[in-house]
């Protein structure tokens, strides 16, 4: 296997990701320090263009900071991201690690259910959910993360499937391991590459997702994302066409950098496919 | 597996997708703030408590819970969605009015995502590191990397409002009187926008998708020993490569055709296009729960039957396997 | 007023009518409009949503509508005489009036309307009902309503839309009922075609008893979701008119300078709009009349008509639109914008803040209406916590937000509402006190607000057939509800109406684009 500086240094996409992504994360942790205070505080005239004095990126029609709103956003949309992500994994892996070792009924069982989750059109399932229990940070986690795990538990399936036959798993059952234990030391590492590939892509799609749920109306004013500026922005476009491009363009760069940075993932994790992208 | 045992699996599978619509139906009778009563005394004007309750009595909504979904449950044995709350009349009927439309921007859409995708996923395998490689990968990940909605906003400003040249909404110039022919190009010119704002989005995908599953297929011993033998380049390519990589491209984008259709509700809102997509979102504001689980269900079977397709597609391309093994 | 002053009065309304109608119009052509969102269904009987009554008012007819300073103006019914008692009010019907489907109209589609059809599908035409002693249609072509006591507001029901009777013959579930959905009224244009999602096309109605009306051929109403997707469907001109909402007030400044474009504000003399910011009075702090007061103080009210509504709307400090015939500015409070009384009534009832500087919490429920009414509540929470008031903002969508408003869940929540051309038929239930807690509507007192004073003035006001001795009841009512501040009144609303100026006669009386548009025509 190669290092990760050779991959990079292989593959200059997933170096230019990585440092986008580094810039964004430090937008987030820093944001307070960058922009203190309330983002939705109104600081000053209204409508101001970008690279006005003082605000880089202009203000919206309530005089706030549109810098402060991207740099808190960064935070809040990562955080709704990285909590799918995390959620859908775990969900994912477990119910595709227990489907693909027992087979049989059980394997049925979970894939009828699993299955379930991919015939029902996922979007209208998520904006169902986020409605009906009111949007709120949880419930837009939790209504994303619903329709994302399917993908993952398939992904975990498969590889399980291969390798629980192979002579390793064999000879930890002869030795008599027991179960939990044989997925969680022999067969869950094995399938931890291609899970953090698609972890990585799956973050992406959670950012669109989520500004899909904003678009149509269904955000939660009570925290500034991506999503909320570049849907509530978006009205605004023949007006102040920046209030909309601008966090459009940010979501356009993280997706960007998350895809390039899981491109670089799968280099690295999974030389075989000597390729550098692999999804699904 | 044999074909009976085949169709039992699918069979299985609609009675699964049946039953999560009921439980999705509990879901939103028991968390849904606001009901379909409340919605409708709105409606009303000045409406007042006795009001309400006697429209929630005349819905059935001032039933128990249980014998909701009994009710429920029992039409829906027969297959009868029942009525809208808000139309007022059979659910199946304002579905099958909206579906055409849905059907022809998404499959269009599915299409050209597909085709391109594959195309220009196996073109960028077959030079792969190269500079061709590089820029397609590129567009592929720009595509993929942009909210839908904000692609077909700005497709709108540039195509209709800019240059002029394409409708910026509709499935048909309102009031035009086209017929025949001149029907059809209307309606053609009007999906123009909307199918390629979709379909450029899960071009991207598909792209991907081809190119790895290529590349795998290159990487298997199969084409290593048809290159021994000496086969010519293009008969590899044909017979060996693109069969074997086109069987998980067939697999997973009829696993994403629920995720097609669903995407559909944010295109069908930005290019006012008459499709379920929007009605979905309107029932779901409208708490027209009848008229949004029929929705669920049409389209989940639409799904199933696609998938079933690729599933004869698949034994197609690869007689090796059999049906739903 | 005599009878035979009142029939005088008539008569020169119609000559005016008359001469108006003289001027040059020309006949033909084809109107594009916008609906939004999509009507469940035309038939105003059934429903009486914005989109619903913006199409069926074409199609249906009542007997009466208002002009813009609020005077009856015949429809269906050509004249009419109020008794001096204020109690009998007989209506004489048109002769030629056919329906669309060729049946004559009489005065037994009034009574059916009236009696059966109304009051079982709309709460509001059952509280008109409930003031009547009894209808009786001594002929074909003439309808007479006795009333219980006088109330005058009785006149302002008349453009509710007659149905036609003869298609319910043996209905009783009118609800259900499959003539609900044919369509079929008396008015200017005819129902041809609803394509669901895409547009609905109404046709001239040959048959019109207006001479030579209507003057258009068809109109199409487009059916279009996205509010950027309907400013480019007016600015490309494939729509001739958008209405407020249609797309957002900054929009609609961009809009009108535009060339050919034209702006008006008027058309709402009729539903007066008014924008609210309710306070649930059975919550505390907020039943303590000084935290109300406090409030109304902390809120720039200027501001959000200037900004964030495009400068569309007027400050008001009680129940009534300045479009009211009983309308007393000088018995309101006035509540300026003053954050350090605000603090100071804050600190008199007792409410310090914390470590902080937070005195107490509520929740707001924004109005799930299009991004401006979200600024507002941004900007709401802002205003409040310079003051120490912690709003924390409740996201839900409609039906969600009237659940919530309708049975007191909630502290604070947005709304604005139709306050109409009588007080008596409008804007008193928002103050007339509700038992339990089930306010039926967010046009109702949603507040939770309770004061046996205004209970009573209400109902003597409404009943009083004496038209100074009412005013000064609506004075004494606006002057202690406005003192009591029961909820705020952020702004008096401005619907602006934008149309190429090819559409002439777009706004002939107080119900705007509501009206049935039989004198609109098409300048070439």
């Amino acid at each position: 296997m190669a290092g990760p500086r050779e991959i990079l240094s292989r593959n200059p996409g997933a170096a230019v990701g990585t440092a986008l992504l580094a810039a964004i994360l430090f937008l987030a942790v820093f944001a307070d320090l960058l922009y203190p205070g309330d983002p939705w505080r109104m600081a000053t005239r209204p409508n101001l263009p970008p690279f006005s004095p003082g605000y880089l990126l202009g203000t919206d029609m309530l005089g706030r900071d549109l810098a402060a709103g991207i740099a808190h956003g960064a935070r809040v949309t990562l955080l709704i991201a990285v909590a799918v992500t995390g959620l859908a994994v775990a969900f994912g892996v477990a119910v595709g690690a227990v489907a693909g070792y027992f087979g049989g009924r059980v394997d049925d069982v979970a894939m009828r259910f699993t299955e379930f989750f991919q015939t029902i059109p996922s979007f209208l399932l998520t904006v169902v959910i986020v409605a009906i229990v009111a949007p709120s940070l949880t419930s837009i986690i939790l209504a994303i993360a619903l329709v994302s795990w399917p993908q993952i538990a398939r992904l975990v399936r498969a590889e399980v499937l291969s390798l629980a036959s192979k002579d390793f798993v064999s000879a930890a059952r002869v030795g008599g391991l027991s179960t939990p234990r044989i997925i969680w030391s022999h067969v869950l590492p094995n399938v931890l590459s291609p899970v953090i590939v698609a972890a990585s892509l799956m973050t992406a799609t959670v950012i669109l997702i989520e500004s899909g749920i904003s678009f149509l109306g269904l955000g939660n004013r009570a925290f500034v994302s991506w999503g909320y500026l570049l849907g509530t922005g978006r009205t605004a476009f023949r007006v102040n066409w920046w209030l909309s491009t601008i966090p459009g363009v940010a979501i356009f760069l993280t997706v960007l950098s998350l895809n390039l940075v899981g491109d670089g993932l799968n280099d690295w994790l999974n030389p075989r496919s000597s390729g550098r992208s692999k999804r699904g | 597996m044999d074909r009976i045992g085949f169709l039992t699996g699918r069979a299985a599978r609609a009675i699964v997708i049946l039953l999560g619509v009921i439980v999705l139906n509990f879901v939103l009778l028991r968390l849904a703030p606001g009901d379909p009563a409340s919605v409708l005394a709105g409606d009303q004007g000045a409406a007042d408590a006795a009001f309400v309750e006697e429209l929630r009595h005349d819905l059935g909504l001032d039933r128990s819970i249980p014998e909701q979904l009994w009710v429920y449950a029992r039409s829906l044995a027969q297959l009868d969605f029942g009525q809208s709350y808000r139309e007022q009349r059979p659910v199946v009927d304002i579905v099958a009015e909206r579906l055409p439309a849905t059907l022809l921007l998404t499959l269009t859409a599915f299409g050209f995502a597909l085709a391109a995708g594959i195309a220009l996923g196996s073109t960028a395998a077959r030079h792969a590191g190269s500079l061709l490689d590089t820029i397609l990968t590129g567009i592929s990940v720009m595509f993929f990397a942009m909210p839908l909605f904000w692609i077909g906003l700005m497709a709108i400003l540039f195509f209709s409002v800019w240059l002029d040249w394409l409708p910026s909404y509709g499935m048909a110039t309102v009031g035009a009187g086209h017929s025949g022919l001149s029907h059809v190009a209307d309606i053609a010119l009007h999906l123009l926008l909307p199918a390629l704002t979709l379909g450029l989005f899960y071009m991207a995908i598909y792209m991907r998708v081809t190119r790895a599953s290529v590349l795998d297929v290159l990487d298997r011993d199969f084409v290593s020993t048809a290159r021994a033998k000496g086969l010519k380049p293009g008969l590899i390519w044909r017979r060996h490569v693109l069969r074997n990589a086109l069987l998980p491209i067939i697999t997973f984008a009829s696993l994403q055709a629920g995720h097609l259709i669903g995407g559909s509700i944010l295109i069908e809102t930005v290019f006012a296009w008459p499709g379920i997509g929007r009605l979905a979102f309107d029932a779901l504001m409208q708490r027209d729960y009848n008229l949004l689980l029929a929705i669920f269900f049409i389209t989940s079977a639409i799904v199933v039957a696609i998938n079933l397709v690729a599933d004869i597609l698949y034994v197609a391309a690869d007689p090796r396997i059999k049906l739903g093994a | 007023m005599s009878r035979f002053l009142r029939s005088l009065a008539l008569s020169v309304v119609l000559s005016l009518s008359a001469w108006s109608s003289a001027l040059a119009q020309e006949a033909g052509g084809t109107l594009n409009l916008i609906v939004q969102p999509e009507p469940p269904t035309l038939n105003v009987g059934v429903n009486r949503l914005g989109p619903t009554t913006y199409v069926g008012n074409k199609i249906y007819e009542g007997l009466l509508t208002y002009s813009a300073d609020l005077k009856p103006v015949p429809r269906l019914a050509e004249s009419w005489t109020v008794s001096d008692d204020g109690l009998v009010y007989t209506f004489n019907l048109r002769r030629n009036v056919k329906w669309h489907d060729g049946q004559a109209f009489t005065a037994k589609d009034v009574v059916f309307s009236f009696e059966k059809f109304l009051p079982a599908l709309q709460a509001r035409s059952r509280l008109n009902l409930a003031e009547v002693k009894e209808i009786a249609a001594p002929d074909d072509h003439t309808v007479v309503f006795t009333l219980k006591a006088p109330f005058p507001a009785f006149i302002f029901v008349h453009n509710t839309a007659v149905l036609p009777a003869h298609l319910y013959e043996g209905v009783t579930d009118f609800r259900n009922a499959e003539a609900n959905t044919k369509f079929v009224g008396t008015g200017p244009f005819k129902f041809a075609e609803w394509n669901k999602g895409s547009f609905i096309h109404l046709v001239k109605n040959p048959d019109y008893w207006g001479d030579g009306k209507p003057y258009l051929d068809d109109i199409f109403f487009h059916v279009i979701p996205d509010a950027n997707s309907r400013a480019i469907a007016f600015e490309t001109g494939q729509v001739d008119v958008l209405r407020a909402g249609d797309v957002e007030n900054f929009d609609i400044r961009r809009l009108a300078e535009l060339d050919g474009v034209e702006l008006t504000e008027a058309g709402w003399e009729v539903l007066q709009p008014v924008g609210y910011i309710h306070l649930n009075n059975r919550h505390k702090p907020l039943d303590d009349v000084r935290v109300r007061q406090a409030i109304a103080h902390a809120i720039d009210r200027q501001f959000i008509i200037d900004t964030i509504f495009a400068g569309f709307g007027h400050e008001t400090n009680g129940p009534l639109s300045r479009l009211s015939r009983f309308k007393d500015t000088a018995a309101e409070t006035k509540y300026e914008y003053d954050p350090a009384k605000a603090n100071a009534l804050l600190d008199e009832a007792g409410l310090k803040p914390d470590a902080n500087g937070v005195r107490f919490a509520v929740k707001l429920v924004p109005l799930p209406y299009g991004e401006l009414w979200q600024r507002q509540a941004e900007y709401t929470r802002e205003a409040l916590a310079a003051v120490g008031i912690k709003v924390e903002l409740v996201a839900a969508d409609v039906p969600g937000w009237f659940k919530r408003l309708t049975s007191f869940d909630y502290d604070l929540g947005q709304n604005f509402v139709y306050t109409t051309a009588d007080p008596a038929v409008g804007i008193s239930y928002a103050y007339t006190t509700v038992e339990g807690d089930n306010a039926g509507t967010t046009g109702g007192n949603v507040n939770g607000y309770s004061n046996p004073e205004v209970d009573r003035l209400l109902v003597e006001a409404g009943h009083e057939n004496d038209a100074e001795k009412r005013k000064a009841l609506y004075s004494q009512a606006q002057k202690i509800i406005s003192a009591e501040v029961p909820l705020i009144w952020t702004h008096d609303i401005v619907f602006p109406t934008l149309y190429r100026g090819k559409v002439r006669n777009l706004i002939t009386t107080g119900f705007g684009t509501d009206e049935n548009f039989a004198d609109v025509w098409l300048a070439k």
